[in-house]
């Protein structure tokens, strides 16, 4: 008998209790089932490395023939920079995909969390593409306008005229320092991820897998004390992973996009472009994890929860995306301040505006309209075509807002401190060769360092799906066998 | 959660519904002071009915001032119960069973508190009626439907509608389960009309289930459009300096979560004192919360942060002196520095140590901190941009809340204390079946020495179960 707070005593009821399948037999048999998936590269793999490796040597030609043609126009590298931003809104999101579950403890993640922690490695390839770019962001003294508010001095006894003693070139330093730290924080976090899958390699694996796991591991033996190390180091990592994100998307979005449009006062849209991460990251995933199973031979480990998942995610992220542009729309649209009007002209309703409406309906209409109905979540091609979507999408949204911002600046680029926009550019800038080569190239490039990437790191977490036998356990209730999962922390 | 008492349901029933069917001490004297105070309030706006307008401080050219900065406050509250019932319900989090309902009736209250505002700051509440009805029938003059001002009664209405239904919905089973359990006939039979007919049938808690799952996903644009217009009502002005921000809806959303889930944790360690359901609320509840907390407070203020970025930003000369005139000139300087300490300077590092997350008294006194601070937010958006002094010197001034305005802010606080001390007289505080249902779902499992707790898996494709994944 038990007795409650008022004294009244109660029959003591005693909770439920259910067996997990965490024996070592079963324990071992994922880890030989998943290395030896690792170990097998198919004839498959190698042909779409090969077709990837030869996108990517486009993207150099594209390069190389971009910076013959010089810095000194804004427009001709527009395309450059809107693959730059799309790059960062894809592949360096994709890890919030691993990084967020996990911080919920939804054990869905799993199967798919190393993949998406493997996207950072794609991650370097966005650090040497942005070296370019530090000679075409203008330096504060040519008098733009800028977060860092340099040698704007409207009266003395203003508070804020502090800031008149910041650097030319902060955005320069501010910026490198953000998306090199991204790539650092996202390396360390795939490094920690992977150190008891390095110990799995060097003790189960062979040949050079076993040298290189042994040198990653660094001396790894699962201790208690090294389980609670490498646990706490991935919640910090991911934590600034995640902070770091945000602030990349802050950077780029202010000092590459804003800054070029004269008039373009938008504090919304910060958050709008790293949403747009978010929801490309979830995209990305969704079309990783489709090639995984269908090709990679995963199909035991990917199944319809990890889709339904992302497809709930995707869902919400999609209807958060009209959200975001709405708010910003309609108060541009409502107030009708000519500033706001013409660049409602340059990047919704003038030369781009087929394009924006292809957006609209690819980013929007298509994954919201769709993934509303459970049956399209709860299946393998569903999400991975909606992705597709999304990702296209996405990539029509960069272009549209980069390179018309670009073009923008390259007529007005003497009047940045003005508040409007003296001419609204009438026509689309249409990319060139090399535009072409580049967004191919470098999209192709990302997806070949991640195949290589994938050849050297087993993509399906090892240590995660044994773990996952310690909390999942089968229990009868009524007449239904039901899953039943624990949730440690 | 870690922390857990397994109850039987006859425990949960009688524990539960033991301060609707019996009175606490404690109840009647806290009725009778807050009914006071709603009826001074009430009074005092029966004054302001009497003499005009011009008995509030309200003058050229702040003409919004403590009513609508209390409006909005009050819509922020009620993001409290969608927040935490309709999206930890869809997202399975375990940890919300016992708060759902407390935090959805908060909602209907706080919206009813919210809406009193702008009816008393019309000055002549009868008007509203200009909202649905044409000015005049013969010319055809309708309301224009272009305005702000028009998107907000539909949107808190309906805001209203459906979290009342919600409320509703999830109270079916606890209601049939008071229609069995009351002794008085007359009492009996409200109860039996209020159940409809619910006796627990497979179908009917199919039905139940799926309402509230339906109702939940579909509510959710609702409570984003609410605060969105609330925030436009501003934003869409050019006019005014420091108003026309697109982040203005997003930033207005994050701050009601922020308020209203604080709220919703100072009622949580109100209920344990008062009612005393520490079998129900564990430390482990206030953890979750908190930690929730840290993570929607840090957004705000990153939020926050970009607000003000963008307004320095714009390098407008009025634009910052607005700003100026908010963090820095008397009497706003101070109250922005209490608004920022409070709201986020304080709590936030207090939440980030797991002692003091757990403990009801400290999560009590800085979600209180936390309103405080959110409630000068909103005054601070408002006033200080109507009253900055502008190049005609006609629309120099300066405001003053007066009295009257005071007590009927007080009478809106006092109204949602006294709504929610009613509805626990009648009505469950906690709901009985989500409880239940949790107990049901709970089950342990052993991992090397310890013992883990898990829950059965909700809503997982059919077809899992048949094939291994």
């Amino acid at each position: 008998m038990a007795t409650n707070s008022a004294g009244v005593e109660y029959e003591a009821v005693s909770e439920p209790y259910v067996e997990t399948e965490n024996s070592v037999d079963n324990r071992k048999d994922v880890s030989d089932r998943l290395l030896k998936i690792h170990n097998v590269t198919s004839n498959r793999f190698w042909q779409f490395a090969a077709l990837t490796g030869l996108m990517f040597a486009l993207g150099i030609i594209g390069f190389i023939l971009k910076v013959a043609s010089g810095f000194d126009d804004k427009d001709v590298w527009g395309y450059y920079v809107a693959v730059f931003a799309f790059l960062m809104t894809t592949t360096a999101a994709a890890p919030m995909v691993a990084i967020a579950p996990r911080i919920a403890n939804a054990h869905w993640r799993r199967p798919i969390s190393r993949a998406a922690e493997l996207w950072t490695v794609a991650g370097c390839l966005n650090l040497v593409l942005y070296i370019p770019l530090i000679w075409l962001l203008p330096s504060l003294e040519n008098g733009r306008r800028s977060l860092w508010f340099y040698g704007q001095q409207a009266s003395k006894d203003q508070f804020w005229t502090g800031f008149e003693s910041v650097p030319a070139y902060s955005p320069h330093i501010w910026a490198t320092l953000a998306i090199v730290s991204l790539v650092v924080l996202g390396l360390a976090l795939v490094w920690l991820s992977c150190l008891p899958d390095f110990a799995v390699l060097r003790d189960q694996g062979t040949g050079w897998r076993q040298k290189w796991g042994r040198r990653l591991s660094l001396g790894w033996i699962g201790t208690t004390r090294q389980w609670n190390w490498q646990y706490h180091r991935m919640g910090i990592v991911s934590a600034f992973y995640f902070m770091m994100l945000i602030f990349v998307h802050f950077f780029i979005s202010v000092e590459f996009l804003m800054v070029h449009v004269p008039g373009w006062i938008d504090s919304l849209y910060p958050i709008t472009h790293a949403h747009n991460a978010l929801q490309a990251g979830v995209a990305t995933m969704m079309l990783t994890i489709f090639c995984l199973r269908q090709f990679g031979g995963y199909k035991d480990y990917i199944g319809l929860d990890q889709f339904w998942g992302l497809g709930k995610l995707l869902l919400a992220l999609s209807l958060l995306w009209f959200w975001f542009w709405f708010s910003s729309f309609n108060l541009f649209w409502y107030a009708k301040k000519p500033s706001e009007l013409s660049l409602l002209e340059l990047l919704i309703s003038g030369p781009y505006k087929i394009m924006f409406i292809a957006e609209f309906l690819l980013v929007f209409i298509i994954p919201w309209f769709s993934m509303i109905w459970n049956p399209v979540r709860r299946s393998v091609w569903g999400p991975a075509v909606i992705a597709v979507s999304v990702l296209l999408g996405t990539l029509l949204d960069r272009i549209r807002l980069y390179v018309a911002s670009w073009d923008a600046a390259s007529r007005d680029f003497v009047s940045m401190l003005e508040m409007e926009m003296h001419e609204v550019p009438e026509k689309i800038v249409t990319p060139a060769i090399a535009d072409i080569f580049l967004i191919v190239g470098f999209i192709g490039g990302s997806i070949f360092i991640f195949m290589l990437a994938s050849r050297l790191i087993p993509v399906m977490n090892i240590w995660e799906q044994k773990e996952f036998l310690l909390y999942k356990a089968e229990a009868q209730y009524h007449r239904a066998k039901v899953l039943v999962l624990g949730k440690p922390r | 959660m870690q922390e857990h008492t397994q109850l039987s349901q006859k425990q949960i029933n009688d524990e539960l519904l033991r301060d609707i069917l019996t009175v606490p001490k404690w109840w009647l004297p806290a009725v009778v002071g807050l009914g006071i105070l709603v009826a001074t309030g009430l009074g005092a706006f029966s004054y302001m009915v009497y003499h005009g307008v011009g008995v509030t401080g309200l003058n050229r050219p702040v003409f919004w001032g403590f009513f609508i900065a209390n409006f909005v406050f009050w819509i922020g509250i009620s993001h409290a119960g969608i927040m935490i019932s309709a999206i930890l319900r869809l997202t399975q989090a375990e940890w919300r069973r016992p708060v759902t309902r407390a935090a959805e009736v908060m909602t209907v209250f706080s919206l009813i508190a919210a809406l009193h505002t702008p009816l008393f700051h019309v000055g002549r509440p009868w008007r509203v009626l200009y909202w649905i009805f044409p000015y005049d029938f013969d010319r055809g003059i309708w309301p224009n439907i272009r305005s702000p001002f028009v998107w907000d009664p539909s949107a808190v209405g309906t805001y209203l509608i459906a979290s009342s239904l919600f409320v509703f919905v999830c109270l079916l089973p606890d209601i049939a389960i008071l229609r069995d359990r009351a002794k008085g006939l007359f009492v009996k039979r409200i109860y039996a009309f209020l159940c409809l007919g619910f006796r627990g049938t497979p179908r009917q808690w199919r039905l139940q289930t799926v309402a509230g799952i339906l109702l939940s996903a579909l509510v959710l644009p609702v409570f984003v459009s609410v605060h969105s217009i609330v925030s436009w009502d501003f934003a869409v002005l050019i006019g005014v300096e420091g108003w026309h921000s697109t982040i203005f809806a997003p930033y207005f959303i994050i701050g009601a979560i922020h308020s209203g889930v604080s709220a919703v944790a100072m009622l949580m360690a109100l209920a344990v004192w008062l009612y005393k359901l520490d079998n129900y609320i564990k430390p482990d509840h206030f953890d979750a919360i908190a930690r929730l907390l840290i993570v929607v407070a840090t957004t705000w203020f990153f939020f926050f942060f970009l607000e003000w970025v963008y307004a320095l930003y714009t390098l407008d000369s009025p634009e910052i002196a607005l700003r100026e005139l908010q963090a820095f000139q008397w009497p706003y300087g101070p109250l922005f520095a209490i608004f920022v300490i409070l709201s986020f300077v304080i709590p936030v590092p207090i939440w980030l140590f797991k002692r003091f997350r757990r403990s009801a008294k400290i999560m009590f006194w800085t979600t209180i901190l936390v309103n405080i601070g959110m409630w000068l937010e909103r005054f601070l958006i408002i006033i200080p941009g109507l009253v900055r002094r502008t190049h005609m010197t006609f629309d120099w001034g300066t405001y003053h809340p007066s009295l009257v305005e005071i007590l009927i802010v007080v009478e809106t606080f006092a109204f949602v204390a006294l709504g929610m001390l009613l509805f626990a007289k009648v009505l469950p505080l906690i709901p009985l079946f989500d409880v239940k249902e949790g107990m049901v779902f709970r089950h342990l499992i052993k991992v090397g020495r310890k013992t883990v707790p898990a829950s059965i898996r909700e809503g997982l494709p059919h077809h899992y179960y048949e094939k291994k994944h």
